[in-house]
């Protein structure tokens, strides 16, 4: 594979603070990253800073201008110009940039140029195709994502590739959209290594409050794949919280009556395979997922995501970032993110007909299937 | 064995009956050959055996003190494997030494029908005459000790231990024990506890979680391995979290060509002299950066949430440093690093003779409260502990815990006797490694 030498890294962000995934990501190839048991830093590779809108001098930034060096730039297509990549950041609690910002970049962005976004491409698939479009007609690499897709599992497990998968779930708490990108980000890249790739989804269904626990009596989720996600939790809510005390929450009964505003969505993948995505607040505090294949057989994980202030999943998307900037090789298919988008826009329609199927027939088309490189 | 007990033992619970179905599935699937990581099997009908009964002595059982995450997963279960795992046998008794205001033994005891016992005799026959229980846990942790003036508290572990060797003597039998952490305050004393498990004849499990738990990422050491150096960097304190450090490295360093042949020095230091020892170690600086690329907690400077730290952070950030350096008989070197302010978990690196590769992780510890809400790192140690009582197989020697408890108490003493080198004679421990590791990784 060949690399090329990165001069330059521009980040175009909408907010910028301490713990921000701006920050974070920022931070890393400014002054380096843990990587596999050593330092990593890029040496002679300018980064700089386009906030948008530009605003007052922030003291994080001017700290960072005088300490490494960072090239504050106000004027966007100078910021982009020269740029080998450009990581795009919106703000934390939309998960998606403004369109125009992203437009805006794409438009002005030199062929060849890297360009990731953290969170999803756009409000809309619509959209989202469009932003694919212009970026393609540009001869821009872009993609878009989270750490989650790519942080520590504990056990270390992967899904064999190709092997038939029947069901999934994972466990995530957080607010609405946060939580369900970061679920889609942690859970897609598990199952779409299951036989014949990601095939698209081809309806959802939404549920909340006590119909969640109606339905999985009803089996229409997997009740024993939550009970294997929560064994891998660290974080369970309640009397571990109150006493310390390690608890079976689903065979005790606590779920249903810890969970505070729970939501559930579940995915028919037009394989047939089986999606379940649970918000649980009040139940566990961290990511989890189970998933069954047809032969019965349970891989569970702990989506681990090291704790703040480091954040050191970061780090883990800092690495696979570089190796997309350097190899021009986005790390999984724009389907992906074109799934990601569809879906969180799907959920906008489905929480409002809560319990009945939404067909989602432009996400079970053959344009959105993706199988990744073996 | 009382009139209550055995009716106790005849009727089971429904909750009990069905929690032993589901353990004997569990139990089968979490001992077969079949596992992989992250990967749970279909349940085995289960057998109809009565259950093992095992007894807890502790000093103290409050929120988060060690006695009180053995409890919890032997009566309520734990994740293991990808399933809520269910120990196969019965916390029969306790013996609880310290009652505090905020103790919890009594209502663990009264909530989960577990007789608090008045003497750790009466624990292990179960207010008989004769041993009554199958396994024995010493858990002699937190709790309101007296400290020496060398600074270790003097947790009753061997007290304990004798008490409970005293009943397996008057019955003329031996169970399984385990000891949590260093074995004791006096190498006499820890060298009689192993003893005292030869001469009985009875398995003998001891030391601390951190070798058992998840690593980051999950690497081992082949059996054999050319190492000349190891390195643990963690945080805590003097007979307290150095242990755990010890107990990190030797767990790797064991593997290395030859086994373990024992120690020869120790020196600790702490101050500016960890820095001057440091300056004069290139290897050893080498793995100790090494060890904080795997940290996740490095503290950064002001205004930032991590550090990619050099020597001159490392002095800022760890105030007060303690470091031991210790030289085994072989020329092989361990070096602890107790960085308080730096950071705040466990890592390790070790040098590889000849290519100058290094191997290193994260020995994963989710400590409540501060990351978690579970001490998961001990469902490991107590499911290695299961195996004992179960069938008689410790997943370590306990010659480790008894060097590495010798290697702290030697470390206490040279602080004590200001910095000084001690030769360490007493300190010829030698033993093979098991072939498999024990380690968390499924």
């Amino acid at each position: 594979m060949t690399t090329r030498a990165l001069r330059k890294i521009t980040f175009v962000v909408e907010e910028f603070g301490v713990g921000t995934p701006a920050q974070q990501l920022l931070d890393r190839f400014l002054i380096g990253y843990p990587h596999e048991g050593a330092f990593r830093k890029l040496e002679g590779c300018r980064v700089a800073l386009h906030l948008a809108p530009p605003e007052a001098a922030d003291a994080e930034i001017t700290r960072r201008v005088q300490d490494f060096g960072l090239d504050r730039e106000s004027n966007l297509e100078r910021a982009i110009a020269d740029a080998d990549a450009v990581v795009i950041i919106g703000r934390e609690h939309m998960c998606v940039p403004s369109e125009t910002l992203l437009k805006s970049v794409l438009q002005n962005a030199a062929a060849n140029t890297a360009c990731f976004v953290h969170g999803v491409l756009a409000p809309t698939l619509q959209s989202a195709k469009e932003m694919v479009a212009l970026a393609e007609s540009r001869h821009i690499l872009l993609t878009a994502g989270t750490a989650t897709a790519v942080t520590y599992r504990l056990p270390d497990v992967d899904v064999p590739m190709g092997v038939p998968l029947q069901e999934a779930l994972i466990v995530v708490q957080g607010a609405y959209p946060v939580a369900e990108v970061e679920a889609l980000h942690g859970l897609l890249p598990v199952i779409e290594r299951r036989r014949n790739g990601e095939s698209g989804v081809k309806r959802i269904r939404f549920f909340q409050g006590r119909d969640i626990w109606q339905a999985g009596e009803r089996g229409v989720w997997p009740q024993s794949l939550l009970a294997s996600a929560l064994s891998r939790s660290d974080r369970p809510q309640g009397d571990p919280v109150a006493d310390g005390r390690t608890q079976d929450l689903l065979g005790l009964g606590r779920v249903p009556q810890l969970a505070q505003h729970p939501r559930c969505w579940i995915l028919e993948h037009r394989d047939g395979l089986r999606s379940t995505l649970l918000d649980l607040d009040g139940v566990v505090a961290d990511f989890n997922f189970a998933v069954q294949t047809n032969a019965g057989q349970i891989i569970s994980a702990q989506l681990h995501r090291p704790p703040g202030p480091a954040q050191h999943q970061f780090s883990r998307l800092a690495a696979v970032l570089e190796t997309f900037f350097r190899t021009g090789k986005p790390p999984w298919p724009i389907q992906r993110n074109l799934l990601v988008t569809g879906l969180l826009e799907a959920f906008v329609q489905g929480s409002a007909r809560k319990d009945k199927s939404i067909e989602t027939p432009e996400l079970g088309s053959r344009a959105i299937a993706y199988r990744i490189p073996m | 064995m009382t009139k209550e007990g055995k009716a106790a033992d005849s009727q089971w619970n429904r909750r009990e009956f069905v929690s032993s179905l589901a353990t004997s599935a569990v139990a089968a699937a979490s001992t077969g050959a079949l596992l992989t990581a992250g990967v749970s099997c279909a349940h085995k009908a289960p057998r109809f055996t009565p259950r093992k009964k095992v007894a807890i002595v502790a000093t103290i059982v409050r929120k988060y003190s060690h006695a009180q995450h053995f409890i919890d997963r032997f009566v309520e279960g734990y994740g293991w494997h990808g399933q809520h795992h269910r120990p196969a046998m019965e916390l029969a008794s306790l013996y609880v030494d310290q009652f505090p205001e905020n103790d919890l033994a009594r209502e663990r005891s009264s909530r989960h029908g577990v007789r608090i016992y008045p003497t750790i005799e009466g624990a292990l026959t179960l207010g008989g005459s004769d041993l009554a229980v199958d396994g024995v846990l010493i858990i002699g942790e937190h709790g309101n000790y007296a400290k020496n003036e060398k600074g270790q508290t003097l947790y009753p572990r061997y007290k304990f231990f004798k008490e409970v060797t005293n009943v397996f003597e008057k019955s003329g039998r031996a169970v399984p024990v385990f000891n949590d952490k260093h074995l004791s305050t006096r190498w006499s004393e820890c060298a009689e506890m192993v003893a005292d498990s030869k001469r009985l004849g009875f398995p003998f499990m001891a030391g601390s979680s951190l070798p058992v738990t998840w690593r980051i990422p999950a690497i081992d050491l082949p059996l054999g391995t050319p190492l000349e150096e190891s390195l643990c960097i963690c945080y805590g304190g003097v007979d307290h979290y150095d242990i755990h450090g010890l107990e990190t490295a030797q767990c790797m360093s064991e593997r290395r060509a030859g086994g373990e042949v024992g120690v020869k020095s120790v020196h600790a230091v702490k101050g500016q002299e960890v820095w001057a020892m440091l300056k004069e170690r290139e290897p050893t600086r080498r793995l100790m950066f090494a060890a904080l690329a795997r940290s996740h907690t490095c503290q950064g400077p002001p205004g930032y949430t991590y550090a990619i730290p050099d020597m001159a952070w490392c002095r800022k950030a760890a105030t007060n440093p303690i470091a031991y350096f210790i030289e085994h008989l072989d020329g092989f070197k361990t070096t602890l690093l107790l960085f308080n302010g730096l950071v705040d978990d466990f890592t390790y690196a070790g040098l590889i003779k000849g290519t100058g590769e290094i191997v290193s992780c994260q020995m994963y510890l989710p400590m409540p409260p501060r990351y978690t809400t579970l001490a998961n790192f001990f469902n490991p140690q107590v499911n290695h502990i299961e195996q004992m009582v179960l069938d008689g197989t410790v997943p370590y020697p306990v010659e480790r815990t008894l060097l590495t408890s010798g290697v702290t108490l030697f470390a206490v003493e040279s602080l004590y006797q200001g910095q000084v080198k001690l030769e360490t004679p007493e300190l010829k421990v030698n033993y093979q490694p098991l072939a498999k590791s024990a380690f968390w990784r499924a």
